[in-house]
């Protein structure tokens, strides 16, 4: 089971810039700023490369998983779609 | 039963004793190195892989929209008119 399969590419792709990769690339960051508080270093000044590199693998990590939230909704969306295509009877708007 | 309270009490006094230090190490534990002296190799190999992490990413997100565009032009514009 692919984590992403290549049908997923058919779907507009989500802007580089979402919910996902902001919010983790923010808690990554948050991370690194927590260990250097708990090795007793000055919070923001210290391992800016640590903080850098954690930001950038949450950042990554988000921005997959997004793609990946995207390509299953869209996949449950086409099958009902499908079953109300196939199923019209269930689905007549009220009369009267 | 005085007996039996001095044991308890014995017992509990034994209980109370500092734990071995391989028990308790603790988070703020001191340790040997220092963070006077940057450990360049560990920066290098920090700034280098976030370089590449990026790297591959806009390319990553380039191919995608490159890919969904192709498939649109491909597909002719939505041929199905069933669905919404």
């Amino acid at each position: 089971m692919a984590f992403l399969p290549d049908e997923s590419r058919s779907l507009p792709p989500p802007p580089l810039l979402n919910k996902g990769s902001v919010w983790l690339g923010f808690v990554g960051w948050l991370s690194a700023l927590a260990d250097n508080a708990f090795n007793q270093r000055p919070v923001f000044r210290a391992g800016v490369h640590r903080q850098v590199l954690l930001a950038s693998l949450g950042f990554f990590i988000g921005y997959q998983l997004v793609k990946r939230a995207e390509y299953v909704h869209a996949k449950v969306d086409r099958e009902l779609f499908e079953y109300i295509r196939h199923h019209p009877v269930d689905f007549q708007s009220p009369t009267g | 039963m005085a007996a039996g309270l001095r044991a308890v009490r014995r017992w509990a006094l034994a209980a109370a004793a500092p734990p071995r230090l391989a028990f308790t190490r603790s988070a703020f534990v001191a340790k040997k190195e220092s963070n006077a002296q940057p450990n360049w190799l560990g920066v290098g190999l920090a700034f280098g892989t976030s370089a590449a992490l990026w790297a591959f990413l806009l390319k990553e997100h380039d191919g995608d929209v490159m890919e969904y565009e192709r498939r649109r032009q491909a597909k002719g514009h939505h041929k199905c008119t069933e669905c919404s």
